[in-house]
């Protein structure tokens, strides 16, 4: 298992958006997933789940990936995490 | 036959037909229960369910962007293994597992702190029933069994309604809840439909496929009307049949008094869509477009790309001048993708221009926007709800920033660009003579003006006798603008619906209001009007004087 601290620049935290875009590229990849802010850990590949775990702006998170691929599983989310999520293009509010 | 009478028109004209009732369904979950083999039947009704959801929301998310996610949530396995889990442990039939289910992830979604969250339990409870309709085989359409031309009687509507309806069978509106200042009502408006809202009794006085007399003109419902009511309508009918042909007439033809003295009649438009509508009609320019639609209906902050398409089309669609309100959020209209703090007064709070001050960033790629397309037509800048020339300073230099970025890139654009503003606020009639020496023309909005003058929230129905645009300090405070702008070489024009409305449009061209800017459907019904005007005698009339 592997493990990256990371943090959440969407500025209304993993609202519904983000966190179906997050939820989409974890359901690409083969390793199992957590991601956790402290309070609650959730499988980041149910959309729900993440949703649930009501992770807001500048939060940092804790993401895990087991499995034959868990190095570049847990590469692709953290990118994917600290480019925005979709959301950072020109905006910086 | 029984009648019901309202306060106040929300869309004008006359119609008879039957009643289509919009029912809201029962997806209360049915009680059976279920044996153990049974239980395999009861998970494929659920994963039938999830498809046929899942295609109508692929269907749904063609038009906006916003299903997609609902899409997701549908498929989501969290809530596959939870509904298929209760079936198994038998904690109850597909239909309860559902509900159960989707009802836990809705409790969990209120319980958070952030609002925005909060609000996603309206998506699950959305997800809920569409999935419930789906294995009880509802059509989630309840507009499906519309065949013949009828008139649309509901507790209320909404956008996504009349998205669905079959618009060239409806006759008109009735819903028992809503303002004219409604959805329903703009959308009335729009096709040229009569409609009637917030009808206190509506719901309880009629049945699907009754006989039924909408008189939006008169304010006044008539249920299974007797033979003589009906031939009393039928003329009725007729006559406004022969004075919409008369109106149709009036396309192209200048709106001059009797006495000489012009006006332009413009339209009120919310996209591209609206001013080829507008367009049948005919009108002198587009007096205000409603900018905050390209950002409502979106899942994102339009770009300056995508903002420079659309302005670009809409001038060139035109081909007239284009009066664009930058965008005037906040109040009672939100963003999908933006969360705004809870105010407790959001009248008075972080709205339109004030957002736009502080979010520079996304003001100006509308604004750059704007300078772009003016370079392919008539564009001009209205910024709403201003109080103050400090604000109006700001906004400019702004702009200002703008116009320069664009000569560094060589982007054309109309250096005399005409900027305006709303005037909406008392501060900025009081402030009127200072303001009018700063820009090229004024626009009234007498919707939030009525309401801010007067105190009284539009959207209270228990003070909404209180609310009229006729209230004599509304009037003098339309005199003061129209004074102000002409002591200053401008012209001054007014884009609220008051521009529509016949009594007023008398009172409006007395105390010399330049510009009627209103919904398309209305502009030579007034052009009608102001023609058979004499504007010298009106303006010294003891009726516009005492004003």
């Amino acid at each position: 298992m592997v493990e990256q601290k990371v943090e959440i620049i969407n500025p209304s935290g993993l609202h519904m958006r983000p966190a179906n875009i997050l939820a989409q590229v974890a359901g690409r990849c083969t390793s199992d997933i957590t991601i956790s802010n402290g309070k609650r850990t959730v499988n980041p590949k149910s959309l729900l789940l993440l949703m649930s775990a009501a992770i807001t702006c500048g939060s940092e998170v804790t993401v895990t990936c087991s499995g034959p691929d868990e190095i570049a599983d847990l590469k692709t989310i953290v990118d994917a995490i600290q480019s925005g999520l979709g959301e950072m293009v020109q905006e910086k509010f | 036959m029984k009648k019901i009478l309202v306060d106040k028109c929300a869309s004008m004209g006359i119609a008879m037909g039957k009643v289509f009732l919009v029912n809201r369904p029962d997806i209360t979950p049915a009680e059976y229960s279920v044996t153990e083999e049974e239980k395999g039947t009861e998970i494929q009704k659920f994963q039938h369910a999830v498809d046929t959801v899942t295609a109508n929301l692929e269907e749904a998310a063609k038009e906006s962007e916003i299903f997609a996610a609902h899409i997701e949530l549908v498929k989501d396995f969290a809530l596959k293994d939870s509904v298929e889990t209760m079936i198994r442990s038998g904690v109850g039939n597909v239909e309860q597992a559902i509900a159960e289910s989707c009802n836990r992830f809705v409790s969990m979604f209120e319980a958070m702190e952030d609002e925005y969250m909060r609000e996603r339990a309206v998506d699950m409870k959305d997800i809920k029933e569409r999935l419930l309709m789906s294995v009880k085989g509802i059509n989630p359409n309840p507009f499906a069994a519309m065949e013949e031309p009828c008139i649309i009687v509901a507790t209320d509507l909404a956008p996504s309604d009349t998205v669905r309806m079959k618009k060239e069978l409806v006759l008109g509106f009735i819903t028992q809840f809503g303002g004219v200042t409604s959805h329903v009502a703009i959308i009335a408006k729009n096709l040229g439909l009569p409609a009637l809202v917030g009808v206190t009794g509506l719901m309880q006085n009629v049945a699907d496929r009754d006989e039924i007399i909408l008189d939006a003109t008169g304010k006044t419902i008539i249920f299974k009307p007797d033979e003589e009511t009906k031939n009393f309508y039928k003329e009725a009918v007729q006559r406004t049949n022969e004075e919409n042909a008369l109106y149709a007439k009036l396309k192209g033809v200048p709106a001059v008094t009797r006495d000489g003295k012009t006006v332009e009649i413009c339209a009120n438009v919310g996209n591209v869509e609206d001013i080829k509508t507008a367009k049948e009609f005919g009108f002198d320019g587009i007096g205000l477009f409603r900018s905050e639609f390209l950002y409502m209906e979106n899942t994102h902050f339009p770009t300056e790309e995508e903002q420079f398409a659309v302005y670009k089309e809409a001038v060139l669609t035109a081909e007239k001048y284009v009066i664009v309100r930058t965008l005037d959020i906040g109040g009672d209209k939100g963003l999908p993708y933006f969360e705004f703090e809870k105010e407790e007064n959001p009248f008075l709070g972080w709205r339109a221009i004030r957002i736009c001050l502080e979010m520079t960033d996304m003001f100006k790629a509308q604004l750059r926007a704007l300078l772009r397309a003016s370079a392919f037509g008539d564009i001009r800048i209205m910024y709403p709800m201003i109080i103050s020339e400090d604000e109006l300073d700001k906004a400019d230099s702004i702009l200002e920033e703008c116009k320069k970025e664009l000569d560094i890139e060589g982007k054309a654009y109309n250096k005399n660009i005409q900027i305006g503003i709303m005037i909406e606020t008392p501060a900025a009639v009081i402030c009127a003579p200072e303001l009018a020496k700063k820009v090229d023309f004024f626009s009234i909005g007498t919707n939030d003006l009525t309401q801010y003058i007067t105190a009284v929230d539009r959207g209270n129905k228990k003070i909404s006798y209180l609310y009229d645009s006729f209230n004599p300090a509304v009037l003098r405070a339309i005199k003061m603008v129209i004074n102000a702008g002409h002591a200053a070489g401008i012209p001054v024009g007014m884009c609220g619906e008051f521009a529509s409305d016949e009594k007023a449009a008398k009172l409006l061209l007395g105390m010399g209001l330049d510009e009627f800017s209103m919904s398309a459907s209305c502009m030579n019904r007034v052009k009608a009007l102001i023609r058979e005007m004499n504007y010298k005698e009106i303006s010294e009339s003891t009726e516009v004087k005492r004003i």
